[in-house]
């Protein structure tokens, strides 16, 4: 049912569009590079304060305040440029294996990044937990970009 | 620009070159540890970036922030350095007739020199404008250079093995 459903998402006009120019696919990629900057920054300034190396005169939760919309603006950015993609490459991504771990690494991401590390966040002090959270949360998002980079060299 | 000609050309026949660029796997992982430790890098300038424009982070003092990200920042600046260099030294009259890979190398010396005159010149006030809710134009103008060029870097990056201007 998903293959037929890739299957179809390639033939979509749009889809064919986008690769029928030499340019645009190219383009879509690099803007997406960076808007995973500014998503992994967003990600990281955080990250490293609940591992106690980051601002330590403001609480986590504050550096996470702060951090927040440019970490939501570069992820929509990153899904707003990787759907076309997708669109593109639907066939050839519905058979990478590297595709399919980065669906799943983002998905756990994002359940971890809603439910454990958003407390871990309005807690007052590092700890060892927050710690270790922090660890999973950077772990996580460099599995997903190490996938991401393997399904363009590798499929 | 016969001597760089030359210095590429003499690196393109030294064994590791030959032996890296030979090998299947080698500069696939290169190439995914320079876009990890390009995340490490650009994601914390562009952190400070925003601070210096006034846009984010503002809760915390400037001055921290720097002293605090830098340590990272050089890490990923490291890192990158050696995956970048590396991946150059081992294909380099690819690179070398690459119209993006010149523009990239063009652009992180304009990105280094506007990191050394907020250095020099803008950040010697700080004090000033550390923990206040704006910050001054010079702080702004290094801000948003310093996002502009790195994400054109960033592009011009990822477009290199697209060689549509290539000229042999």
């Amino acid at each position: 049912m998903l293959e037929g459903f890739f299957e179809q998402m390639g033939q979509w006009p749009i889809s064919q569009a986008i690769g029928a120019s030499i340019w645009v696919y190219p383009t879509i990629q690099a803007i997406h590079l960076v808007f995973l900057a500014l998503f992994a920054g967003g990600m990281m300034i955080t990250d490293l304060r609940l591992l106690g190396f980051g601002m330590r005169s403001k609480t986590t939760a504050e550096v996470a305040r702060d951090a927040r919309p440019w970490m939501v603006t570069g992820f929509l950015g990153l899904v707003a440029t990787g759907v076309p993609q997708l669109m593109q490459n639907a066939s050839r991504e519905y058979f990478s294996e590297f595709f399919w771990y980065k669906m799943y690494l983002i998905a756990f991401g994002l359940i971890f990044l809603l439910t454990v590390r958003r407390k871990m966040i309005q807690a007052p002090e590092t700890s060892a937990a927050s710690k270790v959270v922090a660890l999973i949360s950077m772990a996580v998002w460099t599995g997903v970009t190490i996938n991401a980079r393997l399904i363009g060299l590798f499929t | 620009m016969q001597p760089v000609h030359d210095l590429f050309f003499w690196v393109s026949e030294l064994p590791t070159s030959i032996a890296i660029r030979e090998s299947l796997l080698f500069s696939p992982y290169l190439t995914v540890a320079h876009v990890v430790s390009m995340c490490l890098f650009a994601g914390l300038i562009v952190m400070m970036d925003l601070r210096l424009l006034g846009i984010g982070n503002m809760s915390t003092p400037f001055s921290e922030l720097q002293k605090r990200l830098f340590p990272w920042q050089m890490l990923g600046m490291a890192m990158s350095s050696v995956t970048g260099v590396t991946l150059a030294f081992s294909d380099p009259m690819r690179f070398y007739v690459n119209i993006f890979f010149w523009t990239k190398m063009l652009v992180m010396v304009l990105a280094g020199i506007n990191a050394m005159a907020f250095h020099f010149i803008t950040y010697n006030s700080v004090v000033t404008w550390d923990t206040r809710a704006t910050t001054p134009f010079g702080a702004k103008l290094s801000g948003a250079l310093g996002m502009v060029l790195w994400a054109i870097v960033i592009v011009s990056g990822r477009l290199i093995p697209y060689n549509w201007f290539q000229n042999n």
